[in-house]
Formats: C-alpha cells, structure tokens, sequence
C-alpha cells in the first residue's frame, strides 16, 4: 500500500513522525523491529504497524529489509527520526533505493503531491529548502512536531520475518553516566568558553550557576581540546543543543559550531573581553569586559534580588 | 642533514618581499622554500591598499597585466579637516595613465594581492608551506644555517627574513632592536564593501579608475594621518598615529577611527557600505634613518619591512613597492654569487631603493611638527571660513582675517617661519 | 591489511559567507575552503588506524578544481597519495551523488580494507555520505565511532548513541563513520607540509568511473537557499564600571522576566 512510512527507535519521535505523516493526507505506515515497539505505537494511530522480525538485533542490519518493504509497497516517503540509528538507517535505504535524502528537516511539507523540507547548513547560518523527487527519505529531529493520541484509528499490525545483515554484531552496550546535568531540558544555562585561563577558575562559572539554579555547559574546545568538562556538557552543533530561558555565556567567542546550539534560547547574554568577538552579535544583551570580574558581579547582583 | 631538509634558501614570510625574492630566485633555478604562517599567503595581512607597478615590472616585465590588482589610480587627493571643516586638493594627471602603458600606481587588496602573487612564485618552481610558524633560527658556530618550526628542522645556505614590521627573526639575529613606541605608528583599517557604481559616483571616476586620498588634521593633533583608497568594489579607510601620544591625549585608537568615518567629509562617502574586513597594524615612521645599520649576518638577510623598507611621507604611503624591490634586491644578490652582505647593499643601491629613500629622508623632521596635525589644517580652514563666509557684513581685509586666524590658533609669525624654513629644508 | 580509504570534503569556511541582511541572499563567491573540520578528525584517524594495521592511507575527494588546494592539505595531515574525482558537479552536488562518485572511485582504486567518513561535512552536516557509500559497496557500516581498533581482519569499534555506548564489531572491508573526538586532528608541521606537497595525487574525471545512468543528477531540487536571521537585540551595556554594567544587565534581564 503506498503511503507514508515511518521509523525511530526512539518511540515518542516516532509518534511525533506519525502525525506529520497524517498532514500528508496519504496511509501512514509505521516500522518497528519489536512486538513491544509495535503495541506502544498503536496509541499514536498509525493506518498500518510493520513489526519487521530478523535475526540480527542491531536495528542497522535492517536497512535492507525496510528498502524491501518500501520498495515491495510503493511507498512514496520514508520519515526517520534523526538519531544515531535512524540517520544511519535512513542513508543506508536511501543508499538502496537510489532515493534522495534530506536530512535533519526543521520542517516537511506537503503540497500538491510534493514533499519539500527546510534544513540548516553551514552551522545554521542558510537555510535550504529541498524538494523531493520520486520516494524521498527525511530524517526529523525530536521535538519539531508534537506527537498526538489517536484513538480513532484502529492500527493494523502486520508481522514480518525479513532478513537482516549479519556481518554487523552489537556485543555490549553501556550506559552513558551523564556527569552534568540533562542540558537540553535546562532552564538556565552558564556556559564556559576559551576565556577561562584554568580549569581551578570554572569555580566562577559554577558560583554564578548556583545563584541563578542554572546548569553549567561549555564549548567544544573546554571539552575536548582541555578536558576540563566531560563531553556530554558541550553544547553545539555536533553536541547539546539547548532551548533555555537565559543563556549566559561567559568567555565565548561564539563560533556558529557552537551558537547554533543555542539559537532557540529565549534570552542570550554574552561576557567577552573582545568587543570584536562574534557572541556580541547573536546575543540580546553584552557586557564588554573581563569575565572574572563580571560573573562574581553578577552572581552577588543576583543573590541579592 | 639529509637533502631532503636542505634548501638554497628559506625565505620566512609570503608578503610581497618574499614573494618577489622567492619568485626571483625560483626563476634562476635555485630551491627555495618559503614559510608563511597564515594560512594562505595575505591571510594575515591588513596593510596595503595602494601599489606602484613599476616594482612588479621589476620581478618580470609584464607580469602586471595578470596580477591581481584593483583600480589604477587616476586621482591622487588631500584632505585637510578642522573639526567638521574640510579642504581638498585633488591631483589628476593624465601622463600617470597613458592608454596602453602601464599605469603608475594601483589600489590593491592585499588577501587578493599576496595570494595571486605567490602563486606566480610557485609556478616559478618556489615551494610555499603556509600554516607554519617559525619559532626560531638555527645557529651553527656564528652562522645562521636553518629554521626551526614546531619540532621540524629545516636547513639553507641563506636564510632570509621577510616576516613584516616588528620582524621576530631579525630581533633574534640581534640585527634590528625592538621597536620604539616612538618611532612606530599604529595603523587601523577597515575594508567597506560599496556597489563599483556608488563608488565611481562619489568619487566622479570611470570605470577602473581609483582615488587615493590621505587625510591630515583627523587625529586630533596626534602625529599621524588617514588615508582611503578605492577597490573595485569596496573602499580601504584607515587612519595611522603614534599610539603612545594618542594615549597621553587619552584617546583610543577606535575612538579616533570612528570620528574620521563619521566625518562629514568622509562619511558620505562610505554611507551605506558594509564592513567586511577590520585589522590593525604596526608602521615604521622613520623612513631611511629607521632601516637597520646591518641588514646581513653570516647566512641570513632581512628583506621588506622587516627591514624597514617603508616609507610615510604625508602625502603618500608607500610600503608594498620597495618591499618587492628589496625582495628583487636580495635575490640578486644571492645570484650574483658574490658575498652576499656587500653584494645586498650594493643591489639595494644599483635598483636605486636605498637612494629614493634618502631622498626624502627630511620628512621626517617636516612630520615631527605638531602643529601639522591640528593647528595648521585648523588655519587652513579658518582662512577658507573667512572667505567663504558671506552675510552681507561689510568682510574684513583676506589679510586681517589671516592675522586673525592666526591669532585665533596661537601661531606666531616666528612659528610660522621656522616651520616654512623646516619644511622647505626637508624636501 | 590492504589499504585505509579516508574521504573527506572540501569546504567553504562559513565564517567568510555573506549574507545581505535585508534579501538574506548568501554570497558564497569570496568564501575560502577547508577541509571539513570533522574530517581533519577522519583523516588523523584513518592514519592512526593504517599505522596500527601496517597499511597505507589513501584520501580520496570529490571536488571541482578549487579542490586542488584541499589534497595537498590532506596529504600533509599523513596519508601516502590522494585521489581526486575532478567534477564541478561536486559544488551542487546531494548525498546521493557523493557518495555515488565517491563509492565508484574505491572500486576503481580496488583495493581496501577500511573506508574512513566523518560523522558528517562542515557545510551540510548531513550524515548520508558515509553509510551510503557502505550500501552501495554492500559492505559493513559502523556510523558514529568514538574508538575503533583492528584485530586481524575484524574491527572493534565503540560508537556513541544518544545515551549509551555501544560495542559493535563486523569483518573488514567496512565503512566508519568517526566522531571528531575518536582523536584530535593536529596541525601538520613543515616538514609534513612539505612532503605533503611531494606525494602523489591521481585523478578522475567522471567519465572514468563506472557509473549508472542518472548516478550523478541530485535525488532532490534546491528550492531556496538563503541565510537566516538570528534576530537578536544585540545591545551591548558599555555605560559605567563593571559593577554599573552588571546593574544594568541584572535590570534588563528582569524586565525580560527571566530572572
């Protein structure tokens, strides 16, 4: 049946897909791997739930197996959620269908029968807006459409053996101990830039968190180049990328690999000794001066409302 | 030392002295190698703007006619301000521009510039590393025989160093001192972006055709200067002045620079264009009597402003010509095959660099006079004031309104003679 | 081991787009190119990894002429020679084209053990060149690596998830995708440079490769491409000392109503 299909091993994305997919007024088919997957789906309305069932767990060695599926149902769309599987899945079906692939859509539209999506490069600097021709692949990324109940529609479910790839083997899998906070979900931010001398001095940015309740993030460099912070605080186009009422970012210099993570902040304050430094021009609010002197200002200021 | 890590020469810095030596060089057959630590060769350069052809021509005739340059300068002007008031005399004079010989002078960009120019040194067979820095020369028993850079050692007969003004490589050969803050100007620059009409309109040029226009009287009685040229399609604005005097006037170098561009002489004519470019500069100011005593030690040479191959003359800047020539003067030298040392002084002289510079060296007593940078163009204007200002009073004489003005400014005659005395003697 | 293929892209530097801030046109004509910052990674990966296997690196690009600059770029960063697929196509060109030169150059080349992609290009940040090329070679893909070792001929790799580490190992030939923090990608020395500029680059022109009908047209059309605003207030509190600015800061903030 042709229609709209959509994939994500993350299940709220999923729904998120499944209703984008009904604004295109076509069948909306869902593909899982799992019978569990499957019935958490339901909820969510897709027309029809393909449970795919192979003998590799690793969803990757599907690929094969939904290009099959999609070919086999003349499907006109495949939609994948834009994580790690689902980025790797999409390229590899879009790989074997010769289809084109836009990636990371901010928004999909149907109009006339064509799928278009707009998507950032260069950091967030342009925005492209492509148009599919013939079956088309997009991956989404969370929180760009809001998942809906459907109950209205009862989802019919169609187990399927298919066959996977066995040369890839997942052989363990270990938790990721965040060490900082949940940055994404954070309301107020400190972020930690070049500006700092030492990693003793961080205690600044700390103390100006802990009076404003606000988590601590950094930029690539302070992560990865120094190590003073672990990697999963490093906020950016290829790390967190954050929504926050209040972005403070002290000694930032604001490479767009890093302002592109926090665009979507409400407010953005910059604190940079160089008046000629990029931040300056993507913040609301700039204090030119230095940061050891500024932030504990501040901190006291704020204690003080 | 293997002859892999062995040159004829190591030229440090792809500016336009380097270049035009490696260029030179290269084309005689000899294994150069030049060091740049932008990038690309001009990504580090924010001087420029202005360029005399005849010092290309010198590199290899003709080669102008595919370089990279900007607008031929038709109209050469001088802008003298008071405050809000200005007087400019513009200079136009068609022999500069034949058709069909080569123009005098150019605007140029220097990023374009550098970048086309060592390409050409390359297709000579030069050998261009950029992204590397130099930290340091080799010395073996008194002489200089190689570069250090990183962990990297690299060998040559002769070393040369083009590494720009506050040149790292000839301090630490103990050839030239440390900069005096005294002799030394700061110099500011932005690039503003205009459509090649709007610029052809405001300053009445055809196309192709550049101004050149220096300005005096913007610094606030602060030795120094402004200066805009015309790109194709952008405008160079800039202003050089002594920064430890601008800090004893307790002014900052932007401060000054955003007074010149909001001036209503000067701002209508970037009005509306973009900033894409902003850099500061460091700009010897002493002329002949800055360049070093010695310019050569056992195995290695300084070339271009590193050797203090700039001159400022007030009404006309000029760095980029005589740093290819003395890049030309250098690699002759080592053709030559004479004693290198002797034989750079004597080139310098025979391609006449050494001589044009001295020249003109009493410029730099005439510049030395404070009142050049406010008081007189204030006169200047005030006489202009007087008689240009109609209100159907009955006008004093031009004579007693140029005592007048005079007073006004607290210049006396004697002043007013001893500088005219001063300034005649430095041309 | 035979050969570690590493590709990796040419880039325009986003720092040098203009964007006309009133039609938010982009001028990307005055742009300089780099290698894409996440395939400096790649590149110092793949060498690590050939280094470890005894085996010899090998860059390959798709680029137009501009591209020229890149190979010497990426030969001084380690790999033995270069090739090049010279196509002005590669300007304009979507994942689905890439990864169709690239994957036909390696056939062509013929002989590796590991292709080397990074997670993604600076420009587009798209993620589909790398596992593309693995399905259309029918070979093994482990995208997202932060660590990867060989043993024999199987790869070990752990790639990072949104919230957990995963091991994952497959038999060579395999396409990986890294991470820019599997390694740091230094800065080449001179002498690096120099031999850099000494080794061997082979090209290609299109009509060299094995290539289907339609291979190289893009699977979709630009519709618009334009640059977005980040329409911030941008006010910078100069007035006062510090302790003058900060009041001022801690005021506005308020009346924003986020304090």
């Amino acid at each position: 049946m042709a229609g709209v299909y959509v994939y994500s091993d993350n299940t709220e994305l999923c729904g998120e897909l499944i209703a984008l997919a009904r604004t295109s007024e076509q069948e909306v088919c869902a593909v899982t791997m799992s019978d569990q997957q499957g019935s958490e789906l339901a909820k969510y309305g897709p027309d029809t739930i393909f449970v795919l069932k192979g003998q590799n767990h690793a969803a990757e060695s599907y690929s094969g197996a939904i290009a099959k599926l999609l070919t086999d149902q003349d499907a006109s769309l495949f939609l994948a959620g834009a994580t790690v599987r689902g980025r790797d899945i999409a390229a590899q079906v879009a790989a074997k269908m010769k289809a084109g692939l836009i990636s990371e859509a901010g928004s999909v539209n149907f109009c006339n029968g064509k799928i278009s999506a707009a998507r950032y490069m260069y950091g967030g600097l342009t925005e492209q807006v492509e148009e599919g021709k013939g079956l088309t692949v997009i991956t989404v990324p969370s929180g760009r459409y809001a998942a809906v109940n459907n109950d209205s529609v009862k989802s019919v479910v169609v187990s399927m053996t298919v066959d996977t790839d066995p040369r890839i083997k997942i052989t363990g899998s270990s938790p990721i101990v965040k060490e900082g906070a949940d940055l994404s979900k954070a309301g107020r931010i400190v972020c930690v830039g070049m500006g700092f001398d030492k990693k003793e001095d961080l205690v600044i940015a700390h103390k100006l968190a802990e009076a404003l309740g606000a988590e601590v993030g950094c930029t690539r460099c302070i992560a990865e180049d120094r190590g003073w912070m672990p990697a999963e605080t490093y906020i950016g186009i290829s790390g967190a990328v954050v929504k926050p009422d209040l972005y403070i970012a002290l000694g930032v210099s604001g490479q767009i690999q890093h302002t592109f993570g926090v665009r979507d902040s409400k407010i953005i304050v910059g604190v940079n000794n160089n008046e000629k430094a990029t931040i300056f021009g993507v913040s609301d609010y700039g204090i030119v001066g230095d940061l050891y002197e500024i932030a504990p200002l501040l901190a006291d200021a704020i204690k003080n409302i | 030392m293997s002859g892999e890590d062995k040159f004829d020469v190591i030229i440090i810095g792809a500016g336009p002295a380097g270049t035009a030596c490696a260029y030179t060089l290269a084309k005689e057959g000899k294994n150069v190698l030049v060091i740049e630590r932008g990038t690309a060769a001009g990504s580090k350069n924010v001087t420029g703007g202005r360029f005399y052809t005849y010092a290309l021509d010198l590199v290899e005739p003709g080669l102008w006619e595919d370089a990279a340059l900007e607008r031929k300068v038709t109209h050469e002007q001088i802008m003298m301000m008071a405050g809000e008031q200005s007087i400019t005399i513009d200079y136009s004079n068609p022999a500069f521009n034949k058709s069909g010989e080569m123009p005098q002078s150019f605007t140029i960009l220097r990023a374009v510039f550098d970048e086309w120019f060592a390409s050409k040194a390359e297709e000579q067979g030069a050998v261009i590393a950029c992204g590397i820095k130099v930290d340091g020369l080799i010395e073996e028993a008194g002489r200089i025989t190689g570069v250090k850079a990183g962990g990297d050692e690299m060998f040559a007969d002769l070393v040369i160093a083009a590494d720009g003004v506050n040149s790292m490589i000839a301090r630490q050969a103990g050839l030239v001192p440390e900069l005096s803050d005294k002799t030394i100007g700061v110099g500011v620059k932005e690039i503003i972006e205009l459509p090649a009409k709007t610029i052809e309109e405001r300053f009445h040029l055809k196309s192709g055709e550049g101004a050149s226009l220096l300005m005096l009287g913007c610094t606030e009685g602060i030795h120094g200067g402004g200066f805009l040229y015309t790109n194709n399609e952008s405008i160079s604005l800039g202003c050089v002045f002594t920064p430890s005097e601008a800090a004893s006037h307790g002014r900052q170098v932007h401060d000054i620079f955003q007074d010149l561009k909001m001036h209503p002489s000067i701002y209508p004519l970037i009005e509306g264009g973009k900033t894409v470019e902003y850099g500061a500069h460091l700009v010897r100011e002493e002329g002949y009597r800055g360049i070093p005593k010695k310019l050569y030690r056992d195995g290695l040479m300084v070339i271009g402003e590193a050797a203090g191959f700039v001159l400022n003359i007030g009404y006309t800047i000029r760095g980029i010509d005589l740093a290819i020539v003395s890049g030309v003067a250098a690699a002759r030298a080592v053709i030559s095959g004479k004693n290198p040392g002797p034989a750079y002084f004597e080139e310098l002289n025979n391609i006449k660099l050494l001589p044009s510079m001295k020249a003109v060296d009493g410029y730099f007593d005439l510049l030395e006079i404070h009142r050049l940078y406010e008081t007189y163009p204030k006169v200047a204007s005030g006489v202009f004031n007087k008689m240009y200002s109609i209100s159907g009073e009955t006008p004093v004489s031009i004579k007693k309104g140029i005592w007048g003005v005079l007073k006004d400014n607290k210049v006396s005659l004697w002043q007013l003679v001893k500088d005219g005395i001063r300034g005649y003697r430095s041309i | 081991m035979s050969n570690v293929i590493v590709c990796f892209k040419w880039v325009k530097a986003e720092d040098d787009l203009r964007i006309d801030p009133a039609t938010l046109a982009v001028d990307l004509s005055k742009a300089k190119g780099k290698i894409s910052d996440y395939d400096r990674n790649a590149i110092e990966a793949a060498r690590i990894a050939s280094e470890s296997a005894g085996s010899e690196t090998i860059a390959l690009t798709f680029g137009s002429n501009d591209a020229k600059t890149a190979l010497k770029d990426a030969l001084s960063r380690g790999p033995k020679q270069a090739f090049w697929v010279n196509d002005v196509s590669a300007e304009n060109a979507d994942g689905f084209v890439t990864a169709n030169m690239l994957a036909a150059a390696i056939r062509k080349i013929g002989s590796y053990s590991l292709i080397v992609c990074g997670e993604g290009a600076a420009d587009t940040y798209a993620h589909q060149v790398g596992p593309r090329i693995g399905a259309l070679l029918d070979i093994p893909v482990i995208s997202f690596v932060k660590e990867m070792r060989i043993e024999g001929s199987r790869l070990y790799a752990v790639r990072k998830l949104e919230d957990s580490l995963e091991q994952v190992e497959a038999d060579l030939p395999a396409v990986v995708t890294v991470l820019p923090e599997i390694n740091p990608a230094p800065i080449p020395g001179l002498k690096a440079v120099l031999e850099g500029g000494k080794k061997p680059v082979t090209e290609f022109k299109i009509q060299d490769l094995d290539l289907e009908d339609g291979d190289t047209s893009r699977k979709t059309d630009v519709v618009s491409f334009k640059g977005c605003s980040m329409s911030r207030k941008k006010i910078l509190i100069n007035e006062g000392d510090a302790k003058e600015k900060v009041t001022a800061l801690v005021a506005a903030l308020k009346k924003e109503g986020v304090l």
